[in-house]
């Protein structure tokens, strides 16, 4: 059976693109979430097996996302990577990745069959 | 008391030097007052009956020698500006002098009669005031270069604080299209719908990659202040750019209502972003604590009724009258200013902030910049609600303002 994956980004081509990589290369079925605030709701109806998570969003950053979906018994045992085009170690510290002591964080431009691996592990397919 | 004939006691009482040479005698002196004595040093009865050769150099007495002939040949009254003797302890005596030629009635002697005013007083008086005038202006250009290279070293300081939002701008495209090379990579299918939409944003993500990039070298680079015809809106969409990763950061909506049919505006553009960013950021700062962060940027233009006194420089009260402005204004919904701080906002070093975060330079330098340009910032508290208005008056003439791009004496 398809793996779900929720892609949370503000970066609409950066997600559109994502989607076809990932659909491409393995049994996936992306959704794509371009508003964080709206991410809970699409989490709840999709229940993902996995979802990968921007850091920097207008509206909700990363962390709060992760916060929320922590709080929420259908979504906290669903594993999250944090996306971040991390360019100081300032912004990890902020809050967002931080407080979500357990996730993984990959650095922006993605490595693609680094994302692929982690994919796996986490959601315990390797 | 010696008895003395009425010309004489009035010759030696004169202020001016008085002194007579035959000319049918080899110039020799035949007449030398009082005033004439005090100023060579020489006494009457050394004089006369010598000629200029006796008492002068010889460049000197040639010098003279050359003006007695030329007022006999003219036959009229030569004034000589300005000549230097010789004084006593050989500094230089500068003198007027009017020659007049004479044909004395009882003898038919030829003379020249000279008469001298010391006026080595106001030529040193004049030198004293060129000097102090050049200097003045050579402080006044280097005070102008000053304020330019500080303009330049807060701009650094910009810059460096705006880097790693800018960095990270410049990554989201770049993880883009490197998702795009990995999907190709695999080999294309020409039935594959998706290269279409890849390659189209690829291209995007190239344009927006070069876009930013463009913007903080235009941004950072060192150029004398120079001013040209700049649509507002151009330069809002500029600064956007560059602080777009600050904006979002701090989850900061920004509204924009930019008239896309203002009159340009005349405006060192690299150097007028410097302004919109500093007051951006500041507004960003000073929201730090509101629940929904919000930057209105609105722009007017309007004729001014009244002349806009500015308290500062007189010399900035450039605004006359009638002048058509532009008027700017960015309106944050942040803390607010106090009471207390509202006279000391523009003063160098002057911060709420912690050290790292600001430097206090931000406000006067921007204020300077918009000065330079003939133009007036205010920071002012909100009266309808909490947060701060930062007001700029521009004007849309290129002869307002002062630009002090080369400083020349008006001679
Ligand atoms: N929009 C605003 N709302 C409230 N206070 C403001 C606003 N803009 C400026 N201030 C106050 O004015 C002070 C001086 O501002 P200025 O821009 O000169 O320096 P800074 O922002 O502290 O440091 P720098 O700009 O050098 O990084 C600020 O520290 C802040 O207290
Ligand atoms: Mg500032």
């Amino acid at each position: 059976m398809a793996r779900k994956i929720l892609l949370v980004d503000d970066e609409a081509g950066f997600t559109q693109l994502l989607k076809m990589n990932l659909e491409k290369s393995g049994d996936f079925e992306v959704t794509i979430e371009n508003d964080s605030m709206k991410a809970i709701t699409t989490a709840r109806s999709l229940q993902p097996d996995i979802v990968l998570l921007d850091v920097v969003m207008p509206g909700m950053d990363g962390g709060d996302v992760q916060a929320q979906f922590q709080s929420d018994s259908t979504l906290t045992n669903v594993p999250v990577i944090m996306l971040t085009a991390l360019v100081d170690s300032a912004e990890l510290s902020d809050g967002a990745v931080a407080q979500s002591g357990s996730s993984i964080v990959l650095p922006k431009p993605v490595d693609l069959p680094l994302l692929l691996r982690v994919i796996d592990e986490a959601t315990g397919e390797a | 008391m010696e008895p003395l004939s009425l010309v004489e006691s009035v010759l030696d009482n004169l202020p001016v030097a008085v002194f007579a040479k035959d000319a049918n005698d080899d110039f020799r002196f035949v007449l030398w007052n009082k005033k004439q004595e005090q100023i060579t040093t020489v006494k009457a009865s050394k004089a006369v009956g010598r000629d200029d050769y006796d008492l002068f150099s010889e460049e000197s007495a040639d010098y003279f020698r050359s003006v007695d002939k030329a007022v006999l040949k003219r036959g009229k009254l030569l004034k000589v500006p300005e000549e230097i003797i010789e004084g006593k302890d050989g500094q230089d005596i500068h003198l007027r002098t009017v020659k007049i030629p004479v044909i004395e009635e009882e003898t038919g002697r030829r003379l020249v009669v000279g008469i001298s005013e010391d006026i080595t007083e106001q030529v040193q008086a004049r030198a004293k005031m060129e000097s102090l005038n050049k200097n003045l202006l050579e402080t006044n250009r280097e005070l102008q270069e000053t304020q330019l290279q500080l303009i330049q070293a807060e701009k650094l300081e910009s810059i460096g604080r705006l880097a790693a939002g800018v960095a990270h701008e410049v990554k989201n495209p770049l993880a883009l299209l490197l998702l795009g090379v990995d999907y190709l990579s695999d080999g294309i299918d020409p039935d594959d719908p998706n290269v279409d939409t890849i390659l189209k944003q690829m291209r995007e993500a190239v344009d927006r990659a070069d876009r930013i990039v463009r913007g903080l070298v235009d941004f950072s680079s060192q150029r004398a202040l120079t001013r040209e015809p700049v649509k507002l809106h151009a330069v809002i969409d500029e600064v956007l750019l560059l602080v777009k990763h600050e904006l979002t950061r701090s989850n900061t909506t920004v509204t924009v209502e930019v008239p896309d049919d203002l009159p340009h505006v005349f405006l060192d553009l690299s150097k007028f972003e410097q302004v919109v960013i500093n007051l951006v950021i500041n507004a960003v700062h000073a929201m730090s604590e509101s629940k929904k962060p919000t930057l209105q940027i609105k722009a007017h233009s309007k004729k001014l009724d009244g002349v806009v006194k500015n308290q500062g420089a007189r010399k900035y009260e450039v605004f006359r009258s009638g002048d058509p402005v532009v008027i700017l204004e960015l309106i944050d919904n942040g803390c607010g200013i106090e009471s207390a701080d509202a006279t000391r906002l523009f003063d160098p070093f002057f911060t709420t902030k912690a050290t790292g975060v600001g430097t206090g330079l931000g406000l006067s330098v921007a204020r300077k910049i918009v000065q330079l340009h003939g133009g007036e910032l205010q920071v002012i508290d909100r009266s309808d609600k909490k947060g701060a208005i930062a007001k700029l008056i521009l004007p849309t003439k290129i002869d307002t303002g002062k630009v002090p791009v080369s400083s020349k004496s008006s001679k």
